[in-house]
Order: structure tokens, then C-alpha cells, then sequence
């Protein structure tokens, strides 16, 4: 980025106060089907902070998807949010966002919370040039500067370094799948949103590319002080640029904290095992063991806490009684009957396996 | 000792005239048996090509694939059946690499009568014949059970929709081991698997290495994958289908030579927030990577590589030297360089 672009508009994030610009209070999310009611999210509380990067790590059916979509309303219509709370501030003012009207949800969405899709080329219209998408998405939310619009949209191509010129009058198939996801990132930002929820940012991408998408996110964060909430399956996603991790599983948030607890000093035995699963490229060798069983029938949950059918910690009252978010330590919640024998075990047998050579 | 898979100066275009790309651009590679090769590289660099080449499927354009010591392209009949049989391949999509239409216990009992890997004559009398149904079917049971699939009975009458990506795959390694091969290739084989379930699957392949004599030709571009599974073993590193270096696993990513490989090794995120934090980037002349239909002169990475030496990276295609260290590396500049990473 050429420094001298102006971007600082985001400060104004920071004069909120203390007040979280997002909060989440008992969320839950189910999806009518033929078989019955899919339990996707179950009771989400969380509190987005200004500023702040949060990461939801689970696997596929964890629910973080489903409440990414939930916070921008755009889940199918098969979907249900109730009950919860979806509470949104900015400059004083408060916004529940479930039951806002479709004239001020379109000026929810993008103006004050963008979302950036997995699929960069599914996000595209793949017969208007990249141009006229955003002429599209300015003038809809009544912004008719032509020029105006033109010379921020060429200021953020820039931020996320892209070639303005070549890419403004381009077709998405003409873009490579990296340069896609940048020119994604620059229209989400185009009308200074105050959140960016960004769902599996990465995935699909090139190691090189993905370095180049994750240096940008970083500069988001650092310099300018994005509030954003990453949805990923890829714990190195979560290690690179999250200030925060919560881990998701069967619909819940089960652990939530400082990025350096959840990789360090984990007390769900689900983050446990995510972390013990997953190899590190640079760190010497070490034993890896995943986690036995699969994920839950999301129709069909198992009784008591959802993870005890997998959990090496579980005892007859997991399978009775479902804990909630118990504090662990600063800023640092996990929903486990047993967080004392998951610190045991790690002080044990170490964080990883033995590390060989 | 002769490698079991040998390839000699393999190339393969797609297209042709001005459409023409080189997939694969003159690479060979020696794999003993019992070993572990990775082959890494990003979307484009020739890696599946290469597997699609050494299991059949696609014809070298130049070059030869000797198994065994013998030309693949000039087998006899018989041998040719015989190294189809033995050199497996098992795909990354386990949702497009399976027979809706079919059970798992047809996918595994077909093979098993087809290809009588059991000893029994297949004009066998009436009483034979039963028997052979009765070891084929105790045959699948075992293989099932090779895989993990317990119980057995649980899973030999499932269509694959009524299975998850990792019990898919896990079929698709039983079926493979239908012909009891003596090489496999793993073509991104736990890609589309959840991270909790890909460590029980590569665990697995390890095992079948030890029990079953398997050689590996592990096709990922997953540095971490690569590293865990190919630990004893060797990795090659690829771009835009040249080797531009290999070695033995704990050598290349330590202490990597190849601007290329350091500019990955670095780039790589690391599920660790201290590791990711230490860790040293690379910084490219360009993030682009260049088009197969229009690639660069001489090394094909020059055009990004920080060490460019102008008039002679853009010139010479660089030769995969040896180095002392172990493996060789195909850049003049930096091969005696130690690459630090970390």
C-alpha cells in the first residue's frame, strides 16, 4: 500500500468506548428439514470488541458459518434465528438486527458490516466487469459520485495491491484466484464498514497467495484497526491474525479466549484435540493424534455435553449434564466438567506429542 | 538396489500449436522400494501430472516411467496387467471418487473376484466357487478392518452418501488394496477431510507401509502434511513442473536451498501464534505466478526470486545439482547457502 492513501476514516471505531460493536446473546439457529430440525447454533454468546480480531475455529458442522451468515441475515429461508440477540452499536446508536426492516438491513449490511465470502469467484457476477459491480453496490446504497465512488474503490484496489487500472475493467475470470479474494476484500471495504466478518479467507488458495492475503488482513488489524471476526476450519488462520479464539463445536461456543491460551494452555479437551491434530511445519516433528469419532448428528445430539462421545476426558456425568462457559482464567472461558484434568494432561504429556530430531 | 518406480526425463504437454502448455517439464525421480516420496508445489506445478503418469493413466509425452526397471511403454501384455495392478492411485475427492450406486462391499468384493488375487481358479467346481465367495468375502472383512472401518458389519452394506469424507476415504484405500499393491500414490488424499480425522488417515498409510511393504508417492501441497507424513522420507519440491529441489525430509525444511522452497517454508502459516510470529518472510519481486503458456526464460522462478542474478538465472535453465547435505537443488546462486527459516 502506498501509505499516504487515506484510510483513516476506521478511527472513529476506537471513540465507541467500551461498548462492543457486536454483541451475540443466546443465539440459536435451526434448519427445517424432511428429517427434522438441524440444531446449527445453540446458544451463542459473544461480544465482538472494537478493534479486536476473533477467530471461530471447528469443523465442518461446528456452526460457524451458519452464524456468520446469521449475523448479516443471510442465511436460507429454511433458516430460523430465535430465540437470541444480535446487537450492533456504532456512534451511540443501537441496532437489533434481527428484526430490522429490509430498508435499513441493506444499510446494515456492507455500510456497516461486510462479509467476505469463501468462494471469491461465486461472489462475482461473471458478466459485469468488477467496475460496474461496484458502481452497482455504491449507487444501491445511494451513494451516486461517480467519481467519488471511482477514486476510492482505485485508492482500496491500491491498499490491497492490486493493479487499479488493470483490474477495475476486468471480468472476475480474468483474475487470478488471489487476486479475486483482494479485489473481494477492497469492494467489502468500499463503504467503510465498521465489522468484517470474513469466512474462511484462505482456504483454496496457494501458499504464496495465502501469505499475501494474510499480510493484508494483518495490516487491516494493526494499522487500521478493523473490528473482524474470521470463520475458519484452518488453525493457522486463527494463529496468524487472531487477538482472540472461540472454538466452536455441535452448534456452541465450548471454549473462548486470548489466542496464546487457546494454542498454549487449551482447557476444552475439543481445542486439545484440534491442537494436537494439527502438524506445525517449522516445529521439528511431532506425534500427532486426532480425534476419534466424528462430528455430531446435528438432528440427533447426543445427550449432555455434545463432545463426550469423542472426549478421552469424559465421565458419566458428560454424558448427563451439559456444562455451560465456566471462567478459566483472564478473559478465558471453556464449557468442561473436567478443564482441571485437561491442564493435567498437558502438563504431563506436553502441549503436542514428543517431538522427535 | 532397482527403484520400483523410475522416472527418466518425463515431459507431458496438454494442447497443442499455440494452446500448448508443459505440464510436466523433463523430471526425473528414483523412488525405492519402501519409501516415502512427498511431491509439494502449488496449484499448476505438474505435481498431479506426474502421479496421473506413474499409475497409467496418462501417456509421458517424452521421457520414460520404468517399473521395476522396465519401460512401462514397451511391457508385455502380462507385465503391463501386472504393474496396473501393483502402482494405485487414491484420488482427493472421495465424494466423486466412489460408486453411488454401489455398496461398499461390492466396491471391495468386485475387484477381489476380478482380479483372482485370492489363488482360487475362477473355473473352479460348484463347491470352489462357493468357497471362493466365502475367502472373498472374509478377504473384505480384513481389508475393512486394515482401514479402520469397525465394526465391519457396520459399513459392508452403506452406500457411500450414508458415509463421512474420512469414511469414504478410507474405502477408497480398502478398494486399492483389493489388488495388494506395492505402490500407491496419495493424490491429496486427506485434503477434503476434517483436520480432527486427517491425522487417524495419514497414521493409517504409515501403518500400511510397515505391514503391507507399500512405497508412497504422497501428491500434496499441504507443507505440514508433507512434513509429518514424509518425515523418513523424501520430499520434492516443485514449480511450474520442474523439480527445483529434494531431499530428505528433515534437510529440506530446516535447511532449504531453493529460494523457492524458502519462500514457501516461509510463507506457510503455522498453526502456533509463536512459530508464526518468528517465522522469516520472503519477500517476491512479484506475487504473480506466471503463466504456463507464457513461461519465463531460463528459471522459471527468476522473474520472483530475490536472488536474481540477472543475465544468467534468466538465461540457463539450472541443473538439479547434488548437494553434500543431502538431495540436490536446482539453483546455482544459492545451492550452498544455508536456508534459515526459523
Amino acid at each position: 500500500m502506498s501509505q499516504s492513501t487515506d484510510l483513516s476514516w476506521h478511527q472513529d471505531v476506537e471513540e465507541n468506548g467500551s461498548r462492543p460493536p457486536l454483541s451475540l446473546q443466546d443465539v440459536h439457529v435451526s434448519y427445517r428439514t424432511r428429517k427434522g430440525s438441524v440444531q446449527a447454533v445453540r446458544g451463542v454468546t459473544l461480544d465482538l470488541q472494537a478493534g479486536e480480531s476473533l477467530a471461530l475455529i471447528g469443523e465442518s458442522g461446528s456452526g460457524k458459518t451458519t452464524l456468520g451468515l446469521g449475523i448479516v441475515r443471510l442465511l436460507v429461508e429454511t433458516a430460523q434465528v430465535s430465540p437470541g440477540k444480535i446487537i450492533y452499536r456504532r456512534d451511540g446508536r443501537e441496532l437489533d438486527v434481527l428484526s430490522l426492516a429490509e430498508g435499513p438491513l441493506r444499510e446494515f449490511r456492507w455500510r456497516d458490516c461486510a462479509m467476505v465470502f469463501q468462494s471469491a469467484l461465486n461472489a462475482f457476477n461473471p458478466v459485469l466487469k468488477v467496475w460496474d459491480q461496484v458502481w452497482d453496490t455504491a449507487k444501491a446504497h445511494r451513494w451516486n459520485n461517480r467519481e467519488e465512488v471511482r477514486e476510492r474503490f482505485l485508492d482500496l484496489l491500491r491498499f490491497v495491491q492490486l493493479d487499479p487500472d488493470r483490474v477495475i475493467d476486468s471480468y472476475a475470470h480474468e483474475l487470478s484466484g488471489g487476486m479475486r479474494q483482494r479485489a473481494l476484500l477492497a469492494i467489502s471495504l468500499l463503504l467503510d464498514p465498521q465489522i468484517l466478518i470474513l469466512d474462511e479467507p484462505t482456504t483454496a488458495l496457494d501458499i504464496l497467495t495465502q501469505r499475501t492475503i494474510i499480510d493484508l488482513l494483518r495490516r487491516l488489524k494493526e494499522d487500521l484497526h478493523f473490528t473482524m471476526l474470521f470463520i475458519s476450519h484452518d488453525l493457522a488462520i486463527a494463529a496468524e491474525l487472531a487477538d482472540r479464539v472461540a472454538t466452536m463445536y455441535a452448534g456452541q461456543v465450548v471454549e473462548l479466549g486470548p489466542v496464546e491460551d487457546i494454542f498454549y494452555r487449551p482447557r476444552h479437551p475439543y481445542s486439545l484435540g484440534l491442537i494436537r491434530a494439527v502438524p506445525t511445519v517449522t516445529g521439528g516433528f511431532e506425534e500427532l493424534s486426532s480425534i476419534p469419532g466424528s462430528p455430531p448428528d446435528l438432528i440427533n445430539l447426543p445427550t449432555g455435553c455434545k463432545f463426550h462421545p469423542r472426549c478421552p476426558f469424559a465421565s458419566e456425568r458428560c454424558s448427563r449434564e451439559e456444562p455451560g462457559l465456566e471462567k478459566v482464567g483472564d478473559n478465558h472461558y471453556a464449557a468442561c466438567w473436567h478443564t482441571d484434568a485437561v491442564q493435567e494432561d498437558i502438563e504431563r504429556n506436553g502441549l503436542r506429542g514428543k517431538r522427535r530430531a | 538396489m532397482t527403484p520400483i518406480v523410475e522416472l527418466r526425463n518425463v515431459t507431458k504437454h496438454f494442447g497443442s500449436g499455440r494452446d500448448r502448455v508443459t505440464a510436466v517439464d523433463s523430471i526425473s525421480l528414483d523412488i525405492e522400494p519402501g519409501e516415502i516420496v512427498c511431491l509439494v508445489g502449488e496449484s499448476g506445478c505438474g505435481k498431479s501430472t506426474t502421479g496421473r503418469m506413474v499409475v497409467g493413466l496418462l501417456p509421458p509425452s517424452e521421457g520414460q516411467i520404468l517399473y521395476q526397471g522396465q519401460d512401462i511403454a514397451s511391457m508385455e501384455k502380462a507385465d503391463y496387467q501386472q504393474y496396473r495392478r501393483a502402482v494405485q492411485i487414491i484420488h482427493q475427492d472421495p465424494y466423486a471418487s466412489l460408486n453411488p450406486t454401489q455398496t461398499v462391499r461390492q466396491m471391495i468384493v468386485t475387484p477381489l473376484l476380478r482380479h483372482q488375487t485370492l489363488g482360487a481358479s475362477r473355473n473352479g467346481g460348484g463347491g470352489g466357487r462357493r468357497g471362493r465367495r466365502r475367502d472373498v468375502e472374509r478377504r473384505a472383512a480384513e481389508l475393512l478392518e486394515i482401514v479402520d472401518l469397525t465394526p465391519v458389519s457396520d459399513f459392508l452394506d452403506k452406500y457411500p452418501h450414508q458415509l463421512s469424507g474420512g469414511q469414504r476415504q478410507r474405502v477408497s484405500v480398502a478398494r486399492a488394496l483389493t489388488v495388494e499393491p506395492k505402490f500407491i500414490v496419495a493424490d491429496e488424499a486427506v485434503s477434503m477431510v476434517d483436520v480432527s480425522i486427517r491425522v487417524s488417515l495419514l497414521n493409517m498409510l504409515y501403518r500400511l507401509k510397515d505391514e503391507f511393504d507399500v512405497t508412497f508417492l504422497f501428491i500434496t501441497h499441504d507443507l505440514a502434511l508433507a512434513k509429518y507424513f514424509a518425515w523418513e522420507g523424501r520430499i520434492t519440491v516443485m514449480y511450474l513442473g520442474r523439480i527445483v529441489e529434494e531431499g530428505p525430509t528433515p534437510r529440506l525444511i530446516t535447511d532449504s536451498r531453493h529460494p523457492y522452497t524458502q519462500a514457501l517454508l516461509g510463507a506457510v502459516p503455522e498453526a502456533d501464534p509463536e512459530l508464526a510470529k518468528k517465522k522469516v518472510h520472503i519477500e517476491l519481486r512479484s506475487a504473480e505466478i506466471p503463466s504456463l503458456l507464457n513461461l519465463p526464460t531460463g528459471c522459471t522462478f527468476h522473474p520472483r526470486c530475490p536472488y536474481h542474478v540477472p543475465g544468467e538465472c534468466d538465461l540457463l535453465v539450472p541443473p538439479l545439482d547434488l548437494i553434500p547435505d543431502g538431495g540436490s537443488v536446482a539453483c546455482p546462486v544459492r545451492m550452498s547457502e544455508p536456508g534459515q527459516i526459523v
